[in-house]
């Protein structure tokens, strides 16, 4: 039975050994070698160093290929002519389900080819060599993203390639993914990953750790976000990691976005031992986009605005072609400078908007009443609690594909679109505070003239692709 | 014409390795209130699990999603493999069907060809699905529920 501690040096040493022999390239990584590497880097690839000490939001956009050579022209170009201030390496999906065979099929068809044949950069593939290649070509920290349950040798190889941060977590790499992994398996493979960045955060190598916060990214309660944010960041903390970075998604109302990002802040300064420095990042919204780019930019630019200001230290923007897929670089490039025009167009007006305090004081308390329920569940320690708490429903994740989830609590906006929960399921909460969001919610069924029902959600759910942000009734059609 | 007054059981499923939830959740939701037993296997059912579930819950309708574009590849022998385990059961598919094409009429063929009896595109309202399996399966919704349904 795992619960929240950290892995003992002679068991990290045997899990490293073991998970290293599973493909070839395992075999290059030396940590002695990779503290001189990581040491040998220059202040401005340092990741943490460079995310803490900005002093407004940092940008970083998504993005990988599967050659070395494109990954480093495509970083390059979202680095020069995107203003990147951080960058991405998205791992391919191959590697996330660890089929590093396939992963290097799909590589050599893409040297063969010239064609991109995988939907990311396949890291483990590519080996420590590989990624130093990379880390050294561009002036810009570096981040690993992906979406892996089992991410530990994708872990011990990029942070041996001089990576210094690294996406995800047990829960946010898990719940909102995959359909079978357990997680409990998850914590104790996350447990490595965090206790892998912890030893070289002891030799001075600080890696940045950013569990995922968009979780589901469909409509996610800001409290639920928050609360997995914690949890995470807790884990890591436990293992080692100093510099955590939390994470939330846009969810299109303003002032219920600010006051989640200042939650988030707040609660994680709280929650995590002193010791750790706690940031926080911004995703634009994930949810469905318009499929028109001008609209798209128009949501883009909703999102500049909010970070501007909550004000976060680094904020993932979207490309006007999210419609389709993975964007080209111009496109990605434009989703960069259109957040940038708006931040710094807005970042030093003094921007009040009433209601902020109010809400910010809802989301700390529906926040305090899970993490409360989580260490009950596991009488203190934090790792039981969230197991018993999935396993039971008390916490949960709207639209969760995994088992290891119930899936049940249903979200849907209220009307000023801020979102509420509609079917609470087993979730825990208060009493008054489950009252607030009925209140809320049936006032958005007053205006609209009808019941609260799962149609709200339904409407919710493409409202922002359809043009709006609630998803108001469509009035009648003559050939429904 | 008999008039179902039981409750008729559909499953529900996204195929292959697709992991895309919402959609699925909203049609258990829809179908739910509209009357239905709904059976909803979630995403990343395999072929085998629609079957097994067909047969454990004798299901009259098995209704599949697919939203990343794979439905084709992940359709081929899906019906051999619902006749092999004796289902007898309308079949549907919706979503995403062919990332690659824009004439919807030709993804409609290909799916029917593979034997589905109804192919959906993604911008379908759960209002429709339920309404075209009424009308498969002779079922007359009762005054109040045609209420919800004009609503």
């Amino acid at each position: 039975m795992i619960r929240d501690e950290r892995i003992p040096s002679d068991e990290l040493r045997r899990i490293d050994d073991e998970i290293r022999s599973n493909w070839p390239t395992g075999a290059d990584v030396d940590f002695e070698n990779a503290i001189e590497y990581h040491e040998s880097l220059p202040a401005h690839k340092r990741f943490a160093d460079v995310l803490e000490s900005a002093d407004k939001p940092l940008l970083q956009p998504r993005a990988g290929v599967p050659r070395i050579d494109d990954q480093i022209e495509l970083l390059e170009y979202l680095h020069r002519e995107g203003q990147a201030d951080l960058l991405p390496t998205t791992i391919d999906s191959y590697t996330r389900d660890n089929e590093y065979e396939k992963a290097q099929e799909g590589l050599e068809k893409a040297r063969e080819t010239g064609e991109n044949t995988l939907n990311g950069f396949p890291a483990v593939n590519h080996g420590v060599d590989g990624c130093r290649e990379l880390i050294e070509s561009i002036e810009a920290p570096i981040e690993v993203r992906h979406g892996t349950p089992d991410a530990r040798l994708l872990a011990a190889i990029t942070f041996a390639g001089g990576f210094q941060s690294f996406e995800g977590g047990p829960i946010s790499y898990n719940i909102p993914y995959t359909k079978r992994h357990g997680l409990e398996e998850t914590i104790e493979k996350w447990q490595f990953v965090d206790r892998l960045a912890g030893a070289y955060t002891e030799r001075g190598v600080r890696i940045n750790r950013e569990p995922f916060g968009p979780l589901t990214g469909t409509l996610v309660p800001p409290s639920i976000a928050i609360a997995i944010m914690i949890v995470e960041g807790q884990l890591a903390a436990t293992q080692g990691v100093r510099s955590i970075t939390l994470g939330y998604g846009q969810v299109g109302n303003v002032v219920q976005d600010v006051a989640a990002l200042n939650a988030l802040q707040k609660l994680g300064d709280e929650y995590l031992p002193d010791e750790v420095v706690v940031t926080t990042v911004f995703h634009e919204w994930m949810g469905g986009f318009p499929p028109d780019e001008a609209r798209a930019n128009g949501v883009i630019s909703l999102g500049g605005m909010t970070a501007a200001i909550a004000q976060p230290d680094k904020v993932i923007t979207k490309s006007p072609q999210e419609f389709q897929g993975v964007p080209t670089k111009e496109a990605n490039a434009s989703g960069l400078r259109t957040t940038r025009q708006v931040i710094d167009m807005a970042i030093e007006q003094n921007i009040d908007i009433d209601g902020i305090a109010e809400e910010q004081d809802l989301i700390e308390r529906e926040t305090r009443c899970l993490m409360d329920t989580i260490y009950d569940h596991g009488d203190g320690d934090v790792v039981r609690g969230t197991i018993e708490a999935f396993d039971s429903g008390v916490l949960d994740v709207p639209f969760a594909p995994s088992d290891s989830a119930k899936g049940a609590v249903l979200p849907a906006r209220d009307d000023d679109g801020r979102v509420r929960i509609f079917e609470w399921a087993d979730l825990e909460m208060d009493d008054d505070i489950k009252e607030i969001h009925r209140a809320r919610l049936s006032r958005r069924a007053d205006t609209e003239g009808r019941d609260q029902s799962f149609r709200m959600v339904a409407d919710d759910v493409d409202a922002i692709s359809d043009g709006k942000l609630i998803g108001r009734p469509q009035p009648p059609q003559g050939d429904a | 014409m008999v008039l179902h007054t039981m409750s008729r059981t559909v499953v529900l499923g996204v195929i292959g390795s697709d992991a895309h939830v919402v959609g699925i959740t909203i049609l258990e939701q829809a179908f739910s209130a509209a009357g239905f037993d709904v059976v909803n296997l979630g995403v990343q059912t395999s072929q085998a699990e629609f079957a097994e579930a067909a047969v454990a819950h004798d299901a009259e309708a098995v209704l599949v999603s697919s939203l990343y574009g794979h439905a084709e590849q992940d359709c081929q022998g899906f019906h051999e493999v619902l006749d092999e385990a004796d289902v007898d059961a309308v079949t549907y598919i919706g979503g995403n069907l062919d990332v690659g094409q824009s004439d919807f009429e030709q993804t409609r063929r290909t799916f029917q060809k593979l034997g589905f009896d109804r192919v959906f595109d993604s911008e379908t309202d759960p209002e429709d699905a339920i309404a075209a399996l009424r009308q498969d399966l002779e079922i007359t919704p009762t005054e109040s529920e045609r209420a919800t349904i004009s609503s």
